[in-house]
């Protein structure tokens, strides 16, 4: 099990992080667990929430902004990632976090996906993976197991399901990690090494969805089925052995830091911050910019 | 360093008294809290009963931290607590996956019941690794409370089972839990 790597001493408590809005979600969902995993992990970093912009897009777990005392925004299906990148972008100092479902991040939202890996910049992707579309009432969601019968496939699914950690790590993502509420230190650890990564982190975190998902998803079945990478020996800089492991997803719960890049490259926004700086001294005057654009 | 599992970084080899009393008010705490966000967990989803012996169970929970700070404070004053939330998982909190919408009060009886028996198994297991004598004399009066706790709920159960209006045992068969057309 990996351990947080700040407890004692730390000047900032979960209840910080929590705002007076009460979670609507179902009795015993997953979520309920994962939230209490980011306040611990947000207290062990002790950042202020001030310093903090939660980003989501639409479904259950992308409730998760007003949850907080950070920034947030609930924004639209999908989009959670182009509009944290412009979040970071416009103000770098920001700690932004960006949160969501299986559906909305791998589905409507999963072109966006691919660039945010790409571009890396400092972010922090929890996805909240329960096989379902749960909001709108059991659909198919883009991680569905192949066969399951839902209100959209009562026949059963025809289709293979896309595996989160095999993407994000073949587009070259320098943090990947899976974890479940049913461990919570491990998870709380996860979520707090994924903000502290510099660079674009992805957790898949499995989520139960109780109303709507299936028995063998359900945390019961979690904590029976767990496979703690530190107990595989697994070495995280070993990016190989860990598209290999990721292979087994749906099929194994691996949980733990899959891979972590040992040599972190510079972050987009912090290329963006240098050519800005390196551009500054022939900068235009605000008010003659349309001069660039105008022919005298 | 000798930690349990559901508290990482709490070395019970070296406990002082004033550490022990610490991780029992924090352990209290978030038995407490977790109870009362279960209540509101339960009350938004239109399950009142269960979420109102969810509340009683987290004013229990407060009765106990507050004996436990007074003890504290009497010994050791204002001193900062060495233990905090970060250190301490579900030890006496229920689980989040242990409720479910309309579940009965007997349900909810028995989630209380799995977490005083979970609590007085920490207990236990701290006294077991504990060597500083009064921390020990603590863990061993934190067994015998959370025993009393249980023996609570366990007449709370048996005066469901003797009552006509009790809940019967097991799942309430008046709701689907299967997906259903909207």
């Amino acid at each position: 099990m990996d351990t947080a790597t700040t407890t004692c001493g730390a000047t900032a408590t979960p209840k910080d992080y929590s705002s007076a809005l009460k979670p609507i979600w179902c009795p015993g969902c997953g979520d309920y667990g994962v939230l209490q995993a980011l306040y611990r992990a947000l207290a062990a970093i002790g950042r202020p929430p001030h310093e903090i912009a939660f980003i989501s897009g639409i479904g259950c777990s992308s409730r998760i902004p007003g949850y907080t005392t950070a920034y947030g925004f609930n924004s639209v299906h999908g989009r959670a990632l182009p509009i944290a990148q412009g979040v970071k972008l416009a103000n770098p100092d920001l700690q932004v976090i960006v949160a969501g479902g299986d559906g909305d991040g791998f589905s409507i939202g999963g072109g966006h996906v691919a660039h945010a890996v790409r571009r890396n910049l400092d972010l922090t992707y929890l996805v909240m993976d329960n096989q379902v579309y749960g909001l709108t009432k059991g659909q198919l969601s883009p991680t569905s197991p192949k066969g399951l019968a839902t209100v959209t496939s009562p026949l059963g699914s025809l289709e293979e399901p896309i595996n989160p950690l095999l993407y994000t790590l073949a587009y070259g993502a320098g943090f990947v990690a899976q974890g479940t509420p049913a461990e919570m230190p491990g998870l709380t650890a996860l979520i707090e090494q994924a903000i502290r990564y510099p660079g674009f982190a992805f957790v898949n975190i499995q989520s139960p969805c109780v109303t709507f998902g299936q028995e063998e998803q359900q945390m019961r079945a979690h904590k029976a089925h767990l496979r703690p990478l530190a107990s595989l020996g697994h070495d995280p800089s070993d990016q190989l052995r860990a598209l290999d492991l990721a292979r087994s997803y749906g099929k194994e719960l691996h949980t733990g830091v899959l891979y972590r890049n040992p040599n972190p490259p510079p972050t987009y926004d912090a290329l963006v911050r240098e050519r800005q700086r390196a551009l500054a001294p022939e900068a235009k005057d605000r008010s003659r910019l349309l001069d660039v654009f105008l022919q005298k | 360093m000798n930690s349990l599992p559901c508290s990482p970084g709490v070395d019970f080899k070296k406990l002082s008294l004033m550490e022990a009393l610490d991780l029992a008010v924090t352990v209290e705490e978030e038995a407490r809290d977790r109870y009362v966000e279960l209540a509101d967990a339960l009350s938004i989803a239109h399950t009142p009963e269960a979420s109102e012996f969810f509340r009683k169970m987290a004013r229990m929970e407060e009765k106990h931290r507050v004996a436990l700070l007074t003890k504290r404070r009497a010994s050791f004053g204002d001193r900062p607590s060495t233990v905090g939330r970060l250190q301490i998982f579900d030890i006496e909190a229920p689980d989040y996956d242990t409720v479910r919408v309309f579940m009965t009060v007997r349900q909810a009886l028995e989630v209380a019941l799995q977490s005083e028996r979970k609590a007085r198994a920490f207990f236990k297991a701290a006294l077991a690794e504990t060597t500083d004598l009064e921390a020990r004399f603590l863990f061993a009066e934190l067994v015998a409370e959370e025993s009393d706790h249980e023996a609570y709920v366990l007449a709370e159960l048996a005066r469901q089972a003797t009552d006509p209006w009790g809940d019967p045992p097991g799942d309430p068969a008046d709701y689907s839990d299967e997906p259903v057309s909207q």
